[in-house]
């Protein structure tokens, strides 16, 4: 019985005395044990749908009535097989840097240098390109191995100085992006100035040099690659040994080392993959994209990156799907800008609605909460 | 070479203000346990407020003001995720930097704020600006208020054992809040600093990464403010030196000049780990979440 309930049943409904202790509710917060599967999912949807809202909502303040962006979807991506070819060209180099992302977070470590992974991988391509380095029927697969190199030295230091001194990684990728951007400046004002153009930019890479077109709408290797990849690292993380102990390793470290888990040989392995993928990444768009390196090709991957991992759940196939939804956004963003004179930051301030709708959801995972009578 | 010294010296307090300001505002949330990753997005939204504010008409102390506001609003957003939801504070973090980032060059774009000159805070004295002045005085305070007031004990106190701090009727998520809007309120400044004072201009790239060297330099400094002011001035005069060197027209490849903050910041944190001593200096209970109900 609530004193409402009182005062509306009484006489006296204006001089109703309050009572001397009010009913006051307070939450409480409790730790769940164990979390359904059902919850999971409906907690991640229900939060994915609360950031499609806002996301909406965003848009129409900026002048895009939801009808519009409904049909700015539809004639964007989905209206011919050439626009949902170009959607797919956008989505490979998206899945592979959301994979190079989510191979470190799953070893819990917070790799934010993708950008500067992705530019050393791209110099180091680059660098394959214009010395002409091995014949030239495999020149492009030396290309990608060279990114892959050039990406794992980049990681190489943050992985070192946090397994040796305990050095926060997160600032240690994140302050090296920086170093790379500006030796790609170097690079690309400086030797590598195309000599054709003058432009600050490497000049074209040959036709062999380049990722190979698969003959069907205009997808290039670098989907199958993506796709490919992706595959291979669902069966080493779902079905393999390395997979399982994993598991055991982000679930508890301690425990996974006491019980014999390779826990640093583990986590060095999932930090240079995480490296190999991300210089992967910058190959991926050098060769497959723009055919030569510019000076601003990794921009607003590092970002994407993360949200793909995070919303893919580190899970490989989770990236794929959510890194063709995000190419999706990044043309429908591109198109609207051109006809709505909406800022292209608009995506990005999206993107960032729903990494931190999907990060607020946690607590419902986390937490029970409960509303108690306070004293 | 004594002009060359003498624009080097004179240019080195503008640049430290900056990382000075983000660096206390940071030891004063990073004291309270909550890892502040998101220095760089709330110096983002305090630079952009200063320009707002200058563009339109407002003097360069309330455009700091307002840069000061900025700051503590995207304060409480954090403030919310982590010591109210209790979300991982690292992905907070970076949520709150991607956002902050978006936010700006949205509003910039939209505004029409980019590339734009601004009046700027003028010099007063030895040619330095009121704010240079402030920053000791700043210092102080915020020393005064972490170990001489009942307030700061109660921060720190749930910084290093929210647990005891709660049984001791400290209210460790209004202590949490509290720490990280008014640190919130600081790095903003130093935001406002950099575009009001400094660059005098808008672009999306005016903080540059200056957000995660203050971070740094608050590990280097075991989280006391003398120190990072101190780390401050280090960086400060690396970062003046830059344009002198540029200006003398000696053959160093510039870009090489500009990579110079990031790798002394590398070299920073190397030195204090190696040093070894950040165990104890260290707010014992950082990035941790307090539930009462919880048993560990």
């Amino acid at each position: 019985m609530s004193s409402t309930e009182l005062t509306d049943t009484g006489h006296e409904t204006v001089a109703a005395t309050p009572p001397a202790t009010r009913l006051r509710m307070v939450p409480l917060l409790e730790v769940r044990q164990s979390v359904s599967e059902r919850l999971r999912i409906g907690v991640y949807v229900i939060s994915l749908l609360v950031a499609a809202a806002l996301s909406v909502a965003l848009l129409a303040w900026s002048g895009v009535a939801p009808s519009d962006l409904g049909r700015e979807i539809a004639t964007t991506a989905f209206s011919s097989p050439r626009a949902l070819g170009s959607v797919l060209v956008r989505t490979a180099p998206l899945v592979i840097a959301g994979l190079a992302t989510a191979i470190a977070f799953r070893a819990n470590f917070w790799n934010i240098g993708l950008e500067g992974q992705m530019i050393l991988g791209a110099i180091f391509a680059s660098a394959v390109a214009i010395y002409d380095i091995g014949p030239e029927n495999g020149r492009v697969v030396t290309m990608a191995l060279a990114a892959c190199l050039g990406g794992m030295l980049w990681i190489a230091g943050p992985g070192l100085l946090k397994q040796r001194l305990g050095i926060n990684e997160v600032i240690t990728t994140l302050l090296l992006n920086y170093v790379a951007f500006n030796l790609l400046l170097h690079m690309v004002y400086g030797p590598w100035k195309d000599p054709v153009s003058a432009f600050p930019h490497t000049e074209q890479y040959e036709t062999f040099e380049r990722l190979p077109m698969l003959g069907w709408l205009n997808l290039n290797w670098a989907l199958p690659l993506a796709v490919g990849l992706a595959l291979i690292l669902w069966w080493i993380m779902s079905f393999s040994r390395v997979g399982y102990l994993l598991d055991l390793m982000s679930s508890n470290a301690r425990m996974a080392g006491a019980v014999g888990v390779p826990v640093a040989g583990l986590t060095v392995a999932a930090i240079l993959g995480s490296g190999a993928v991300g210089g992967l990444t910058g190959f991926a768009i050098s060769a497959g994209v723009e055919f030569r390196m510019t000076q601003d090709f990794f921009s607003g991957y590092l970002f994407s990156g993360v949200l793909i991992a995070f919303l893919g759940r580190n899970h490989p196939l989770g990236v794929v799907v959510v890194a063709f939804f995000m190419a999706v956004l990044l043309l429908v963003g591109q198109s609207l800008q051109v006809f709505f004179g909406v800022p292209f930051a608009l995506v990005q301030l999206i993107q960032a609605i729903f990494i931190t709708c999907v990060a607020a959801s946690e607590f419902f995972l986390t937490y029970r909460m409960h509303w108690r009578q306070a004293a | 070479m004594s002009d060359f010294l003498l624009n080097w010296l004179i240019n080195i307090p503008g640049f430290a203000a900056p990382f000075a300001l983000a660096a206390l505002g940071l030891i004063i949330t990073e004291r309270a346990g909550v890892l502040n990753l998101g220095a760089e997005g709330f110096m983002l939204v305090g630079a952009l407020a200063g320009v707002g504010a200058m563009l339109n008409g407002s003097a360069p102390l309330l455009a700091l003001g307002g840069s000061v506001v900025a700051g503590m609003l995207l304060g409480l957003l954090f403030a919310v995720m982590v010591a109210s939801l209790r979300i991982n504070h690292v992905i907070s973090g970076l949520a709150l930097v991607f956002f902050a980032q978006a936010l700006v060059s949205f509003i910039a774009s939209a505004e029409r704020w980019n590339n734009k000159a601004i009046a700027g805070l003028e010099p007063v004295f030895l040619g330095q600006d009121v704010v240079i002045f402030a920053v000791p005085v700043l210092t102080l305070a915020v020393l005064w208020l972490l170990n001489k007031t009942r307030f700061g004990l109660s921060l720190r106190a749930v910084g290093e054992n929210p647990g005891a701090a709660d049984a001791a009727g400290i209210d460790v998520t209004a202590m949490r809040f509290a720490a990280i809007v008014i640190g919130a309120g600081l790095i903003g400044l130093a935001g406002g600093y950099l575009t009001v004072a400094v660059s005098r201009i808008w672009v999306d790239t005016v903080v540059g990464g200056r957000g995660w060297i203050a971070i740094a330099l608050v590990i280097f400094a075991r989280w006391h403010p003398w120190r990072a002011v101190l780390g401050a001035v280090l960086f400060g005069c690396i970062e003046a030196l830059i344009p002198r060197i540029a200006a003398t027209g000696a053959d160093v490849p510039r870009y090489f000049l500009q990579m110079t903050p990031y790798l002394a910041t590398l070299g920073v944190m190397i030195w204090a780990a190696l040093r070894g001593s950040d165990r104890w200096a260290q707010p014992a209970a950082l990035g941790q979440h307090h539930i009462r109900e919880e048993r560990d």
